[in-house]
């Protein structure tokens, strides 16, 4: 008993020394499942993004001869029906399913924190107009938008950036109202009363002392959004409303599978760009289940 | 309660106006107009095109045209769809009973599984039985409708030849005898399950979390003190107040059907609005788009409202002002 009690006592001096930030690291590093998902991930992402150094294959030339062929030595995963090796466009596509999440959840989390810090840092009225602007984007249902936006600046300017623009644009109510909320708890704290009445700026105490305490919540945020737009961007692809036809990506890949001829007979098509984003999206998902694990003050593990 | 109702329901006024402002420039913005997806504007007449275009009021100032649109919209009329060469009323109201067929059924498949899953897990947590559900749910979570929908056609439908991978209905059968009804329900249920899975894997996630969380509660040990079987105690003490988040759960749903169903239909070939949505971008069939857009937002405006009304209704301890 006594020596439990001396066991325990030792754990917990060593976390009392610890900053919550040491203490969230290793918690992560001590989650298995995490650990593996980080790995997987950082590997495809290293991979797709040396595409053009681990491939040497041509990914926009139609090759007639080598129409839809089984996997084989030399196609590792077989041709697609324009005759296009399928593990490079895999590899290319990655890298440009990726950016767009990417770049997405940057946008969306940016946007959102800055509308959700400065409406509840100023409470009142800015804070019910920014709101109400966001409940205002929050009522569209997401899809229908996404399409009706993408069709208008449809070759306008590059089909990309259009896309991750329309996709930013309608997704950052969720992260403004989360960071507004956790704001709107934080700044009740006494040393924001400090900071404020030492003559600090709106601007740094948002900066330098809200931020800082509520950004395990954003950053957990953050990986549930790189996931689900990941996913939305593949799922308007598929539906021929996301990245243009150009440009292979993970989702462009897959709308290959419309056809039922290549549905049902040519699984090497469509097979690996649906396997590997469910893995990916799968090991984002358990990275922030760690992460949310991590930054939680009473799961102890 | 019922103040709190009314106001709610007029405060929807002006966000309904916004929207359709918002519909009606996108509409407008989109390239093109109904008539160039109509005719080839190489091989038509200019003055044909000029002409139609002066007749149906394409050539008025935009807020002429926004007031023709709404006033028409406020009178139930909903135009009539360029491409179809019907009332778009008609169109859509042709289609609605498969969606909301297809969303019934999935409501009511994703309430049936995740009861029981999220019941026994929440009974016998940390088991074989709770990590293998645990497990389905984090693949339901994890894995985009259109992909688990491809791979369920693939496997069911081709391989198995279990389920129809296209329509709504086997069109050789008479409306209204009871193959057809069973053809119907045969058509919807894989594309049900597909856009209830991750519907069902939040619910059976959220019902064990809190089946397990009220099972250590003072009152559950009180009825266990005074011998309660443990059936009752889990079967009616815990599960009134479990369900009780459930239920608001049921607004949100409607929003997240909707979206959902775009691409299930698609891919299931289900004759839906959902897939009348997409061939009426593609079509240009701008009438037909600004209704189905109108229709789907106002649906997510109600769904959050019988979402926050169903709070106020199931727990009475929350105050709404």
């Amino acid at each position: 008993m006594v020596n439990v009690t001396a066991d325990s006592n030792k754990s917990q001096e060593k976390t009392i020394n610890m900053s919550p930030w040491a203490i969230a690291r290793r918690k992560f590093l001590r989650n298995k499942l995490a650990m593996i998902s980080s790995f997987f991930l950082l590997t495809v992402i290293i991979v797709s993004f040396l595409a053009p150094y681990v491939t040497t294959a041509d990914i926009s030339k139609v090759n007639i001869m080598q129409m839809s062929l089984e996997p084989s030595n030399e196609h590792w995963l077989g041709t697609d029906k324009s005759g296009r090796d399928v593990f490079t466009r895999l590899l290319y596509g990655g890298r440009v399913s990726l950016l767009v999440g990417m770049a997405c959840t940057t946008l969306v989390v940016l946007f959102g924190t800055i509308v959700g810090s400065i409406a509840g840092f100023y409470g009142g009225v800015v804070d019910s107009v920014l709101m109400r602007f966001t409940d205002f984007v929050l009522n569209f249902p997401f899809l229908v938008f996404v399409i009706v936006l993408s069709t208008i600046f449809y070759g306008l300017v590059d089909g990309l950036t259009i896309l991750i623009v329309v996709i930013s644009l309608l997704s950052w109510g969720g992260v403004a109202r989360i960071v507004r909320s956790k704001i709107l708890a934080e700044k009740e704290n006494e040393y924001i009363l400090a900071a404020v009445s030492i003559g600090c700026k709106p601007s740094k105490v948002i900066i330098k002392h809200l931020l800082p305490n509520v950004l395990s919540t954003i950053i957990v945020q953050s990986t549930i959004l790189f996931a689900g737009l990941i996913v939305a961007e593949s799922g308007l692809s598929y539906l021929g409303f996301g990245v243009p036809q150009t440009i292979p990506s993970w989702g462009n890949m897959l709308s290959a599978s419309q056809e039922s001829d290549v549905l049902s007979n040519k699984p090497w098509i469509w097979m690996p760009p649906a396997i590997i984003l469910t893995v990916t999206i799968l090991s984002i998902n358990f990275i922030g289940e760690g992460l949310k694990d991590a930054f939680n003050p009473k799961s102890q593990r | 309660m019922l103040k709190y109702t009314i106001r709610r329901i007029i405060g929807m006024i002006p966000m309904l106006l916004l929207i359709s402002l918002v519909v009606f420039l996108l509409a407008k913005a989109m390239p093109g107009d109904s008539l160039s997806g109509e005719i080839d504007p190489n091989n038509t007449d200019p003055q044909y095109i000029e002409e139609m275009r002066e007749r149906l009021g394409y050539n008025d100032p935009i807020p002429v045209q926004y007031f023709r649109w709404v006033s028409g919209f406020l009178q139930g009329d909903f135009g009539t769809s360029t491409r179809y060469k019907v009332p778009v009323a008609d169109l859509v109201l042709e289609r609605l009973p498969n969606t909301i067929f297809l969303g019934v059924t999935s409501l009511v498949i994703t309430y049936i599984l995740a009861f029981a899953m999220g019941i026994y897990a929440g009974r016998k947590p940390y088991t074989v039985g709770d990590n293998l559900i645990g497990g389905l749910n984090y693949l339901g979570l994890a894995i985009p409708s259109f992909i688990a929908a491809v791979f369920a056609i693939y496997f069911f439908s081709f391989n198995l030849g279990w389920i129809p991978y296209s329509g709504s209905v086997d069109p050789t059968l008479q409306p209204g005898t009871f193959d057809y009804w069973l053809s119907r329900i045969h058509h919807v249920l894989m594309p049900a399950i597909v856009l209830g899975a991750l519907a069902t894997a939040s619910y059976t996630q959220f019902l064990r979390n809190d089946i397990i969380e009220n099972s250590r509660k003072d009152f559950v040990r009180t009825a266990r003190a005074k011998g309660t079987p443990t059936s009752k105690i889990y079967n009616v003490h815990i599960m009134r107040n479990s369900i009780i988040p459930l239920v608001t759960f049921l607004g949100f749903d409607i929003a997240t059907l909707i979206s959902g169903a775009i691409i299930t239909e698609t891919i299931f070939t289900y004759p839906g609005i959902g897939q009348l949505f997409l061939d009426s971008v593609t079509n240009r069939d701008y009438p037909t788009l600004m209704v189905i857009t109108m229709m789907l937002s106002a649906l997510t405006l109600v769904g959050n409202l019988i979402a926050d009304i169903l709070y106020g209704v199931v727990d009475p301890r929350i105050r709404l002002d």
